[in-house]
């Protein structure tokens, strides 16, 4: 049997490919399906070899295909970032222009509203030679523009005129370490001076430790340096602690905030009243002038109002004085009047009680110039042979 | 390729000449020019580095190195338990570069400064004079806005002679507290600086003026120090070459009680007299308070001429210290050592009697005693107690002037105490002697009567007063009254060999004015035995007054000298009110001080012994 199927293997094989055929078929019939089996049987047996030759050729078609696609996006990718840069530039500029602009109508609106003589100027380069902070500015002597004047922007206060030639001027800004200027804070009107520090930064300078500064509170020109005119911002106070023998101050200088391109030079300042609020709106186009109040009539005599020769410092006998006077009223006695008699100085006066201000020395009267010499008299004695009538003992 | 021949040869071979010499020509031109400029150059070298070598160099090397004062602060003055009366505070001075100024920023400077320009003009001519580089002080204490403008003008491109410099200031008690005692301070004048005792100061330097600021200068000045350091062109530091700090002054402490102190300032508010209070054991004055005063606060900076003016022709005269320099009749605080002189001459005893009618006949003339309806019968314990004229009328007349003046210089009238304050007064002890030797005269038996009585000739100051009293209460024994705490023993006492019971009988006269219905009531202190004595001085004559030509200030004066307790004192005052009219009304102040005096002494008997002792000693 074996011989005869070896013999007849390709018949064999062909006979039962059709017998296996036939009962496929009768299955097929059977199970009533319309897709040949034939047909599955390929792709089924297809499919995995396709799936095999089509990842390869698209792997290998899509690798080439990436790889030039690739190629194309950083191409394009430089393409759009030369394009972005291109209209950054433009939008730096466009936004330049335009903050020119707005800085232009801004100082053209504050020079319309202020009181004060001004002349515009632009920042046209660092003076040469110079290692301060000193600019140039195109506006000289020929501009009405003198040492000693003070340079503005609606922002706050920016510096002050050093030197000036025919069409320049070189202006010392508030940075500088030789720069000061009086200036009075906002809420306690604390008064100090202003001194630049050779960086961003400013210090308000000669304020005692016991004076009350506080973060974010605002200063203001006192006007007393001869410089600035009263009223003008100064800056914000960015950081306060006390010091060895003065406050320490730090302030946001407020002209610089926005940089510095336009300026306004003071011809004829104009003093203000510091505003009892701090500016609402510290944009450089909304920045209104201070609003107007009653300005006492001299006001550089604002900064400094001792009440006392001595600044208000006391000693311990002053204390001491005090300390007496508090026991006396305290026990109702008039010290040197005949009264109940004497008080008791270990009773300590009760601390809630108030008591007036103490008396100030009697008004000196004016009269014939006497000199302070150790040996005078302080009156004559016209007679000095009594008469009989003797005053009482 | 061309032809030798032509004309273009030729004269190509012309212009080469020319041009050589014209080379040469100019290269000569050049190289003259070279050597001029170099001579010209060298020249300049010359005379910049050889010939002015020095002046540059001192130039250079002043503009590049300078040299930063640092002023030393005084001492402070401290009270008895090491309160302080005096300190200083930080502040600047303001001072010009002689070697920078411009004669025209003067006026921009001065009007910046609120200072006059002439008297600044004549500032800076005087130091001109002087040391050439010396800088020029010419406004101390200035304030925030005066700091202001300085440092917002003393760039290079401003005002560069402008230099600030710190220089502690002196603070004084406010409202003229204690001004007398503690004095001022100013600048050395010129006069200062020619004598020998200033030889060590220089222009703008401070000194005591007066008071203790001025008694002890040498003691409360320290010693300035300085820095040396690299400078740029903008005057910024760079480097510190050497620095030498300052040595402050030392401290002085006072005798002076702050407790006792500020009840005498209040009891003299508004009024015109002193007040003297001593320790009579060792003669440490507790307090001393002289009114109408003025602010030293004042003289700590510059003093204003105006405020000088205002000053100096006040007819208060306020800068009198009226405790060492009030020279007036004591009045009838001078009955007790009248009395002492009784006793102790043996012209009457303590039973001596008179009888006062309101008055009595002496030489012819009929002198009226203050109670115009008479004491009746009195004795000198009466007679101290009600401080009758006419008892002492009599025993006056039976001492004698010199008797008088024998005792009363023993107790210190008519000479000066010896208080180390300057400008003391010796008030006046007249005599037999005296008169001869100031008006050639002989002194009259009828002048005795009224010195009796504390009037005529005799004069006193409240620090006299309180010393005279305080050391016959103390047996006889007188310690030199002195404000500043001493170390060691004070200075030996002097010592009269009055008899003790002499001295008791009049203490006990003392203790009647005050504790027996007499006129010093009002000094009365329940559980301390206060003796005291009253006194109402005329300051002119009755004739005077009649006249119609004195006025207010004529009134009299009111004195009261008391002493607690009545053995053993330990505190004396004299009160003088000026114009106060009655010793009476005086009388209310040494009470309150002396009973603040002895509640000091009661608070601080509770305390234990170690707060006591940093109550003492401060910072110990």
């Amino acid at each position: 049997m074996d011989l005869i199927l070896n013999r007849y293997r390709n018949l064999t094989a062909l006979v039962a490919a059709i017998l296996v055929q036939l009962v496929l078929l009768a299955y097929q019939v059977k199970s009533n399906q319309e897709i040949r089996l034939i047909r599955v049987w390929a792709v089924t047996a297809v499919t995995p070899l396709a799936r095999l030759l089509e990842g390869s050729r698209s792997g290998t078609v899509n690798f080439f295909k990436d790889y030039f696609v690739l190629l194309d996006v950083r191409d394009q990718n430089k393409r759009l970032q030369t394009d972005l840069n291109r209209v950054q530039l433009e939008n730096q500029v466009l936004r330049s222009e335009l903050d020119t602009a707005e800085r232009g109508k801004a100082l053209s609106v504050f020079q319309e509203q202020s009181q004060m003589k001004t002349v515009a100027a632009r920042i046209i380069g660092n003076s040469p030679g110079s290692n301060g902070r000193v600019v140039l500015i195109d506006r000289g002597t020929g501009s009405g523009i003198q040492p000693g004047m003070a340079v503005i922007t609606p922002d706050g206060i920016v510096g002050k005129i050093v030197s000036s030639y025919p069409t320049a001027s070189n202006l010392l800004l508030i940075t500088d370490p030789t720069f000061a200027a009086g200036v009075l804070s906002q809420k306690n009107r604390v008064h100090g001076t202003l001194k630049g520090t050779g960086n961003s930064n400013v210090i308000v300078d000669y304020v005692q430790n016991e004076q009350t500064v506080e973060v974010g509170e605002w200063f203001y020109t006192a006007g007393d340096d001869r410089v600035f005119p009263k009223g003008l911002l100064a800056g914000t106070v960015t950081a306060v602690r006390p010091g060895r023998t003065v406050k320490e101050i730090f302030l946001n200088p407020s002209g610089l905030q926005h940089g510095l391109e336009d300026v306004l030079v003071i011809l004829e300042g104009d003093h203000k009243p510091i505003p009892d609020l701090p500016p609402a709106n510290q944009s450089v186009h909304l920045q209104p002038l201070p609003p107007a109040e009653g300005d006492p009539a001299n006001p550089l005599n604002t900064a400094h109002n001792a009440s006392t020769n001595n600044g208000g410092a006391e000693t311990d006998l002053d204390r001491e004085v005090e300390r007496t006077r508090r026991i006396g009223e305290d026990q109702k006695h008039v010290f040197g009047e005949r009264g109940r008699g004497a008080p008791d100085f270990n009773r300590v006066p009760d601390p809630a009680a108030t008591h007036p201000a103490p008396a100030a020395p009697p008004p000196a009267k004016p009269a014939a110039a006497v000199p302070p010499t150790a040996s005078a008299t302080p009156s004559a004695i016209p007679s000095a042979t009594p008469s009989a009538n003797q005053p009482r003992p | 390729m061309s032809d030798p021949d032509r004309p273009e040869k030729v004269s190509s071979t012309r212009l080469f000449r020319d041009d050589t010499k014209f080379a040469l020509g100019r290269i000569a031109v050049f190289q003259y020019a070279a050597v001029g400029v170099f001579l010209f150059l060298i020249a300049g070298f010359w005379v910049l580095q050889i010939r002015d070598h020095e002046a540059n160099s001192t130039l250079a090397e002043r503009n590049r190195i300078k040299t930063v004062p640092l002023l030393a602060p005084r001492g402070k003055i401290l009270d008895r338990d090491g309160r302080v009366i005096v300190d200083n505070q930080p502040a600047f001075v303001v001072q010009l570069t002689q070697e920078n100024l411009k004669p025209e920023h003067l006026a921009p400077i001065a009007e910046g400064l609120h200072l006059d320009l002439d008297e600044l003009k004549a500032t800076v001519r005087r130091y001109a004079a002087g040391k050439r580089y010396s800088p020029i002080p010419i406004k101390r204490d200035l304030s925030p806005a005066e700091l202001t403008f300085i440092d917002s003008h003393r760039d290079p491109g401003t005002f560069p002679e402008l230099e600030l410099v710190q220089e502690p200031r002196r603070l004084y008690p406010q409202n003229g507290l204690a001004a007398h005692v503690i004095g001022y301070v100013g600048e050395v004048s010129e006069a200062e600086l020619n004598s020998s005792e200033f030889a060590s100061y220089s222009q703008g330097d401070l000194v005591g003026k007066s008071g203790l600021e001025k008694q002890y200068n040498e003691i409360l000045k320290g010693v300035d120090g300085q820095r040396r350091v690299v400078v740029d062109v903008a005057g910024r530091e760079h480097q510190v070459l050497e620095s030498a700090e300052a040595t402050p002054g030392q401290n002085l402490q006072l005798t002076i009680d702050l407790d006792l102190q500020a009840v005498a300032e209040l009891a003299l508010e508004g009024k015109k007299g002193a007040v003297v209070a001593l320790d009579p054991h060792d003669g440490s004055v507790l307090a001393m308070v002289s009114r109408p005063a003025f602010d030293p606060n004042l003289f700590a900076a510059h003093i204003k001429a105006a405020d000088w003016k205002a000053l100096t022709s006040n007819p208060e005269n306020p800068l009198i210290n009226r405790a060492i320099q009030a020279q007036f009749a004591p009045g009838s605080t001078f009955k007790p050592l009248v009395a002492i002189a009784g006793l102790e001459t043996g012209a009457v005893d303590d039973n001596f009697s008179v009888h006062c009618g309101g008055g009595a006949s002496f030489y012819g003339r009929y002198f009226k005693c203050w109670e115009k309806r008479g004491h009746g019968g009195v004795n000198m314990h009466a007679g101290i107690v009600h401080s009758c004229d006419v008892y002492f009328y009599t025993i006056g007349n039976k001492i004698g002037i010199d008797g008088i003046a024998e005792y009363a210089e023993q107790a210190g009238i008519g000479k000066k105490t010896g208080i180390d304050l300057p400008g003391e007064a010796e008030g006046l002890m007249p005599s037999s002697k005296w008169k001869l030797r100031t008006q050639r005269e002989k002194w009259y038996a009828g002048e005795t009567i009224s010195v009796a009585i504390g009037q005529g000739a005799v004069t006193v100051t409240p620090i006299q007063l309180a010393s005279a009293i305080g050391g016959m209460a103390n047996g006889g024994v007188w310690f030199k009254p002195h404000l500043v705490k001493m170390a060691a023993a004070p200075d030996a006492a002097r010592k009269e060999n009055w008899n003790l019971d002499n001295i008791a009988k009049v203490v006990f006269g003392m203790y009647g004015v005050v504790n027996e219905g007499g006129t010093g009531g009002s000094a009365a202190i329940p559980g301390i035995t206060v003796s005291g004595k009253t006194g109402s001085a005329q300051r002119v004559s009755n004739d005077f007054k009649k006249s119609g030509k004195a006025d207010a200030d004529d009134k009299d004066n009111g004195w009261f000298v008391a002493f607690a307790p009545r053995e053993n004192p330990e505190i004396v005052l004299a009160v003088l009110l000026e114009g106060g009219e009655h010793g009476a009304l005086a009388a209310p102040t040494a009470r309150d001080v002396i009973k603040a005096y002895f509640d000091k002494k009661t608070r601080l008997s509770k305390l234990t012994q170690p707060t006591l002792a940093l109550i003492r000693h401060p910072g110990q």
